[in-house]
């Protein structure tokens, strides 16, 4: 321990031991508690951020206005290194979970306006008008024209922020929260590479699962219609205004 | 023949003088001689003084030095030293040879005696190539430390004050090595009887901790005990009264092929001249007032003639 | 509750002017490193990715895995990426490039892709009709009306390369994000700002310029609203 490991099978099978001590598991420092903390802290943050963030990107792409704003706050947001947004969050408000959750909070923002703000422009606007004309009144012409439209690009910046707040959380562990960061931080601390490889480890495969099932989730929420026409567009992979918006943001 | 020795020793002087001025011209060092010294420090302030007090002196003598600061914590610095990759670091001797012991698979042996475990160091480490110079009057060490209002409520003034029962209430702050070394969590339990309910990693004796007394995430932390924001923080250091700490003086730990007469000689004066009331007060221009470690160094350095 | 800092008897300021000009040097120095490193991760990203964008655009069968695993890489946080190297790699200036330069993969084998597809057919179409040869095809029609979805990926990938190489302060490197784990560790707030600002500041530089050079270089294509 503390020294680079000569035998790459060696290492693996030390990572392989690490994951079978049942210590490793159990208790407060342990695998399941950790990973625990680490969604509800990912989970909260992504939702007190939606609450802010969706009203916000879906006010601004309903009535057109402001939408200079909306893309380039993302821009500005990825700017900011999310190492620095946490620290400085440290400086304001302790250590601890509060300036992880801030900082989090701030970081899961950006991303879900600007999607949302797209997606409600790709609404046609003469299926807007349309809709006016036949009587719906702003409430319904939202809820049941623009919304399910727009709902895909919401969900694109959900899980985009999603990601990030997960990786963010991990880094969190240097300003004394908990989280799976807590094994990379200490096994880097202690020089204990078995400990930080496998917490790298449940860090990857926790935000490959949340990638994966929010993608799901999204591709559900895309209606129909939608699905179809740009079915060949999608065959060609990532062609689509969706996934450059995902990736964007 | 008169005549011969003035011409020879007019000739050897011009040589001399072609010899150095070459030397001087194409930048070479006159002591060309001198080796490169790779001095590193800890993660903390203290570290990285003594560190520059160190090269600094020894840069004052021709030495080229190269700094590791703030390489990291003991299980990357000692074995590093070890196997070559740097060469000098302030080392402090019970906490050091502990470590060695533990790596070494023997069994824990540091005592209050600096000189004994300096001792120790060098018969554990002579077939590396390294060895611990003398230690100096200088002490750091592990020390406890709680808030005033804490220490009020439940009457602590020494280690032994705090009771197993207070104790399980309570979470214990720290590096993330705490909960395995000897001068921590482990001899709280063996010396002291204490089990805390929780243990939070943190930095070491850092702001992480400090912050982490004063909001009361953690009931009582590792610090160092000539940290230069104790007093200006309010806390309360709990006295070993049971020596969990044993001698944690400064000591050099040095490659044996950077250590030639010299370079032991300058080491030992500095570590004669410094004491612990100098080490707290450098620590508090650097951690309070924000200070470079390296220019306190400096400073230390041109006082005391170095 | 606003924290006032560890220190009881002197407050520390958000900004100590002379801090910053004593330590000049060392400013520059983490900002020459920042650029270094991003520069480093995002030609060799660059160089990675036309071949696999070319790879992933022609063969259905090579596309599902090329994006499979640059997407991958981009998914897992970069504290886990460096970490899965750290043991083999150490802490050196290579395991923070291998991590940069997957973490760019993603974003410009896709841009890449987009842009390709985004050639319209009829004009491959007259310039196989002209007899241009594949690789010629390639090199003077494809990837040239390619280009501004692919400089857009560019300035994608840097923007974020320069986010992330703060985090290569955690294991040897940092660039200006040592500035701020500087910051953190001594609980002194100028450095912090000092390297977020210069963060942000080199981000929205490399930003615009980039722009600037996608208008410039090709004045036909109108990119809408690209983000």
């Amino acid at each position: 321990m503390g020294e680079k490991p000569s035998n790459p099978m060696n290492f693996i099978g030390q990572v392989v031991q690490w994951f079978l001590d049942p210590a490793h598991w159990q208790g407060d420092s342990g695998i399941l508690h950790r990973t625990f903390e680490h969604l509800v802290m990912s989970g909260l943050s992504v939702l007190a951020a939606a609450l802010i963030a969706l009203p916000v990107g879906i006010a601004i792409g309903h009535y057109g206005r402001g939408g200079i704003v909306a893309i380039n706050v993302s821009n500005i947001g990825r700017a900011i290194p999310s190492f620095a947004l946490l620290v400085i969050a440290v400086q304001l408000f302790g250590i601890g979970a509060l300036p992880a959750f801030i900082a989090l909070v701030a970081l899961a923002i950006p991303p879900m306006v600007t999607n949302s703000y797209i997606g409600m422009r790709e609404v046609d606007p003469d299926v807007r008008e349309a809709a006016r004309g036949m009587g719906m009144r702003e409430r319904a012409v939202l809820a049941r024209v623009e919304l399910p439209i727009a709902l895909p690009f919401i969900m694109a910046g959900i899980r985009t922020s999603a990601v990030n707040v997960v990786a963010t959380a991990t880094l969190a562990a240097l300003v004394a929260w908990g989280g799976l960061g807590r094994f990379i931080v200490d096994g880097l601390g202690l020089q204990d590479y078995p400990m930080l490889f496998a917490g790298a480890l449940l860090v990857a495969v926790l935000s490959l699962i949340v990638e994966f099932s929010l993608a799901g989730v999204q591709r559900l929420s895309t209606p129909a219609g939608l699905r179809l026409s740009k079915s060949s567009q999608k065959e060609e992979s990532s062609g689509t205004a969706l996934d450059t918006a995902a990736v964007a943001a | 023949m008169r005549l011969k020795r003035i011409f020879v020793l007019g000739a050897s002087m011009v040589a001399l003088a072609l010899v150095t001025t070459s030397c001087g011209s194409t930048g070479g060092p006159s002591s060309s001689a001198k080796a490169t010294i790779r001095v590193a420090s800890f993660n903390f302030s203290e570290s990285i003084i003594l560190a520059h007090i160190y090269g600094g002196a020894l840069k004052n003598k021709g030495y080229t030095i190269d700094y590791r600061d703030k390489l990291g914590n003991r299980e990357i610095v000692e074995p590093s030293l070890e196997n070559g990759l740097i060469d000098l670091y302030a080392g402090y001797a019970a906490t050091d040879l502990n470590f060695i012991d533990k790596r070494q698979g023997l069994a824990l042996e540091a005592g209050t005696d600096a000189a004994a475990n300096v001792q120790k160091i060098n018969s554990r480490l002579s077939s590396k190539g390294v060895k611990a110079l003398d230690p100096s009057p200088a002490v750091d060490q592990n020390a406890f430390a709680v808030t005033k209002a804490e220490a009020d409520q439940y009457h602590l003034t020494k280690l032994s004050d705090v009771t197993p029962a207070i104790a399980s209430q309570w979470t214990l702050g720290g590096p993330p090595e705490c909960p395995q070394r000897p001068f921590c969590a482990l001899g709280l339990q063996s010396v002291y009887g204490l089990k805390f309910k929780a243990f939070k990693s943190l930095d070491t004796g850092g702001p992480l901790t400090f912050t982490a007394l004063k909001q009361g995430s953690i009931n009582i932390g590792l610090v160092f005990s000539s940290d230069g924001g104790i007093s200006a923080n309010n806390f309360v250091v709990l006295e070993d009264d049971k020596h969990l700490q044993q001698a944690d003086n400064v000591v050099p730990l040095i490659r044996n092929d950077v250590a030639n007469s010299e370079v032991v000689a300058l080491l030992n004066s500095i570590d004669a001249k410094l004491n612990t009331p100098d080490l707290t007060a450098m620590n508090k221009s650097a951690d309070v007032d924000k200070q470079d470690p390296a220019d306190i160094a400096a400073t230390w350095v041109k006082n005391h003639g170095f | 509750m606003l924290a006032t800092g560890v220190v009881g008897a002197v407050e520390d300021p958000w900004i100590r002017w002379s801090w910053i000009s004593g330590h000049a040097d060392v400013i520059i120095a983490a900002l020459l490193q920042h650029i270094q490193l991003t520069l480093i991760a995002v030609v060799i990203g660059l160089v990675i990715a036309v071949p696999l964008g070319l790879l992933a655009w022609r063969s259905r069968v090579f596309r599902g895995p090329i994006f499979s695993v640059t997407g991958i890489l981009y998914t897992i946080p970069s504290l886990a990426l460096f970490s899965f190297l750290l043991p083999f790699t150490g802490l050196t200036i290579l395991t923070a490039e291998i991590g940069l330069v997957g973490y760019t993969l993603l974003i410009l084998v896709r841009n890449i892709v987009v842009g390709l597809n985004a050639v319209p057919g009829d004009v491959r179409e007259a310039a196989r009709g002209m007899g241009f040869r594949p690789l010629a095809e390639l090199a003077r029609i494809d990837l040239p009306l390619a280009f501004p979805a692919i400089l857009a990926g560019v300035r994608i990938a840097t923007v974020t390369t320069i986010g992330l190489v703060t985090v290569t302060a955690l294991i040897g490197e940092g660039g200006l994000g040592s500035l701020i784990y500087d910051g953190l560790l001594r609980d002194f707030k100028t450095p912090l700002v000092v390297g977020t600002v210069l963060s942000v500041a080199l981000a929205v530089i490399a930003d615009l310029g980039l722009a600037g050079a996608q208008r410039l270089i090709t004045p036909w294509a109108r990119s809408r609203a690209t983000p």
